[in-house]
């Protein structure tokens, strides 16, 4: 029997469930539209441009669901701090396994993401040169960059994870003895990067806008990705490529953030991105846009676009990033220590 | 104070909107201001003391930091000098001179105001890179860079505080009297004289208004900056941009420190600022009498 009370509350119990269900169809994955949010460095932007909607297609052929891609570009830092500051991206592309790693520490990532294809690593490059058309000045490898007179760019490490690969790479090939005149060790090593300190002219935020700053025209020489050099030149640019003999690999993880796939309902369809760019054809995608592959088999079949390095090493010769970022780029880190020293100023303690 | 307090008896018997009008009005401003200015400088004060005194001011003195604070409040210094005696003569032609095109140039003072400080370093970069046009002039000549230097910094403060010494002056030289200056003409006084001894002594507090307000304006100056400047620490890097790495890489202690003490004399400028012209106000009605 429906009393007063009971009618008057039906219209705004059915307004309600009405509510309820509109909103709970949005996060779920019953066909319809899901939104997917991707946080990356800067690098790799032109190369998503192209995977992005490969991956759509292939999705709603499979499931008949739209992705809907949100996509965010930014120093690689400065992505991983967002995210961890309260940005919900569901997939986190970033240039260094420490951004993610804080990202882990924080408990936003749970899962084990290095399990995944390649150690969790979704593209690889080298650290290189961009040298001007002709190469006039005639850098041949890190030697050269010592040089009187030269200008080099390159971004600071505070802000930007492409600035510690760069400073690593030169660091290491000369403890590894492949930067002539000085000795394979320490002492040399911070040698040889006091002279190319000197030689620094403008220290950018991130390495797209030192790259940026060198395409403008300022600058002989930016110490920066492969990767970036050749989608400069891709899009028109008359810099040129050199690769030094001995260099750092730069290893760029990818990973699902457990916290907001949960939250978003979305960890199904990133799962499925992620398969898909570990897939051969989205590796060979990354390989049109200047990224290496860490597939073999991608590796091999690219081999004429991407040389061999003599010698490779990673961020291994340096005891991971653990070690690494403390010595070299804390507050009395290595490389502060000898920014000092071009102005013979002291930074320790 | 009573009626306010007590919840105004006026509105319950007359239903007059005005009474809770004023009250109203006042706690939203109240709360606004605390929401938006008070809290949040709080909140950075808070975070920058939040490992002690002594932490908060070994921060501050760290190498790369304190040379960052120098460079700010130097190049800042020598942009007010400059500032203070072309926004003076800006000022003191646009008000007493006629010449074609002064509406427009008139017009334009204001615009640094309005130009996104990044469009702004970039204007400088396109003018004043080692490739461009003047700036590879400058090269060849000179074997100087311009920009990617402490010159860079001051040039772009200088566009970007060009309006403030300008229209601190300009009103008050527009209601000058001008039969002093007269006076003194007929009693043989030349131009410089007439200009440092009679014009000059009104304008002074205005000049010292505005002269405060672009130093404090330029020392949070990022924008322009980030772009301009080259941001190499111990060289080019100045407070903001070293503040902005610290965030980055998570030293937020030392980011907060170099902040406090940018705000600490930011808001000690304002303040001068702000009792200068009370004082040039009070000054100026007693001359009316």
């Amino acid at each position: 029997m429906l009393t007063n009370l009971h009618k008057k509350l039906i219209l705004p119990f059915l307004v309600i469930a009405l509510l309820a269900a509109s909103c709970s169809s949005g996060a779920s994955s019953q066909g319809g539209e899901v939104k997917l949010v991707l946080a990356a460095y800067t690098t790799p932007r032109e190369a998503y441009r192209e995977l992005i909607p490969i991956f759509q297609e292939q999705w709603k052929e499979k499931t008949g669901q739209t992705v809907v891609f949100e996509e965010s570009y930014q120093a690689s830092g400065a992505q991983s701090r967002a995210v961890l500051e309260g940005f919900e991206a569901d997939i986190v592309a970033l240039s260094l396994e420490a951004d993610v790693i804080r990202l882990e520490n924080a408990g936003l990532i749970t899962h084990d993401w290095r399990s995944k294809p390649f150690g969790g690593m979704v593209s690889t490059s080298v650290v290189a040169f961009a040298v001007r058309q002709g190469n006039p000045k005639n850098i041949q490898d890190w030697a050269e960059l010592a040089q009187p007179d030269l200008q080099i760019l390159t971004p600071n490490p505070k802000t930007s994870g492409g600035a510690m690969w760069n400073i690593l790479g030169l660091y290491g090939a000369a403890q590894r003895g492949y930067v002539e005149g000085y000795s394979a060790d320490d002492a040399g090593a911070q040698e040889f990067l006091l002279a190319v300190l000197r030689n620094v002219t403008v220290m950018d935020k991130s390495a797209r806008d030192s790259i940026v700053n060198y395409e403008k025209g300022i600058g002989d020489v930016a110490i920066t990705y492969e990767n970036e050099v050749l989608v400069g030149q891709q899009a028109g640019q008359t810099y040129e490529l050199v690769l030094p003999t001995s260099t750092m690999q730069i290893d760029n993880p990818i990973a699902i953030v457990d916290t907001y796939v949960d939250k978003h309902g979305t960890r199904e369809v990133a799962d499925a991105f992620l398969d898909f760019l570990f897939s051969a054809e989205a590796q060979q995608v990354f390989a049109k846009y200047g990224l290496r592959s860490p597939d073999p088999a991608v590796a091999q079949a690219t081999a004429d676009q991407y040389p061999l390095i003599e010698d490779l090493f990673t961020i291994a010769h340096f005891s991971g990033w653990g070690e690494a970022t403390p010595r070299y780029f804390g507050e009395n880190g290595i490389f502060f220590q000898i920014l000092g020293q071009v102005q013979g100023i002291q930074i320790t303690e | 104070m009573n009626t306010l307090l007590a919840g105004n008896p006026e509105t319950k018997t007359t239903g007059t909107p005005l009474p809770w009008g004023r009250w109203g009005l006042r706690s939203v401003a109240i709360s606004y201001l605390l929401v938006m200015l008070v809290i949040p400088l709080l909140v950075i004060l808070q975070d920058g003391m939040r490992e002690g005194l002594a932490e908060l001011w070994r921060q501050v003195t760290l190498p790369i930091a304190w040379h960052a604070l120098k460079l700010t409040l130097w190049t800042s210094a020598v942009m007010v000098v400059i500032n203070t005696i072309m926004g003076t003569l800006t000022a003191f032609v646009l008000v007493r001179y006629e010449f074609p095109g002064k509406t427009v140039l008139n017009a334009i003072i204001d615009l640094p105001l309005a130009i996104p400080t990044l469009v702004t370093g970039v204007m400088l970069v396109v003018l004043f890179g080692p490739q461009e046009a003047v700036g590879a002039w400058l090269k060849d000549q000179f074997d100087f860079s311009i920009i990617f230097a402490p010159s860079g910094i001051i040039m772009a403060l200088l566009f970007i505080t060009f309006p403030f010494v300008v229209r601190s002056v300009q009103p008050v030289l527009l209601e000058l009297d001008r039969t002093q200056e007269n006076a003194a003409a007929t009693l043989g006084a030349g131009g410089w004289t007439i200009f440092w001894r009679i014009i000059l002594p009104p304008l002074a507090l205005p000049i010292l208004t505005g002269a405060l307000l672009s130093f404090a304006r330029a020392i949070g100056e990022f924008g322009s900056i980030v772009i301009v400047a080259g941001n190499i620490p111990l060289v080019s890097q100045t407070a903001a941009v070293y503040v902005f790495g610290e965030v980055e890489s998570e030293n937020r202690l030392g980011a907060s420190a170099v902040s406090i003490v940018m705000v600490g004399i930011a808001f000690i400028l304002m303040m001068a600022a702000n009792y200068l012209r009370k004082w040039s106000r009070s000054g100026s009605e007693k001359e009316v009498e």
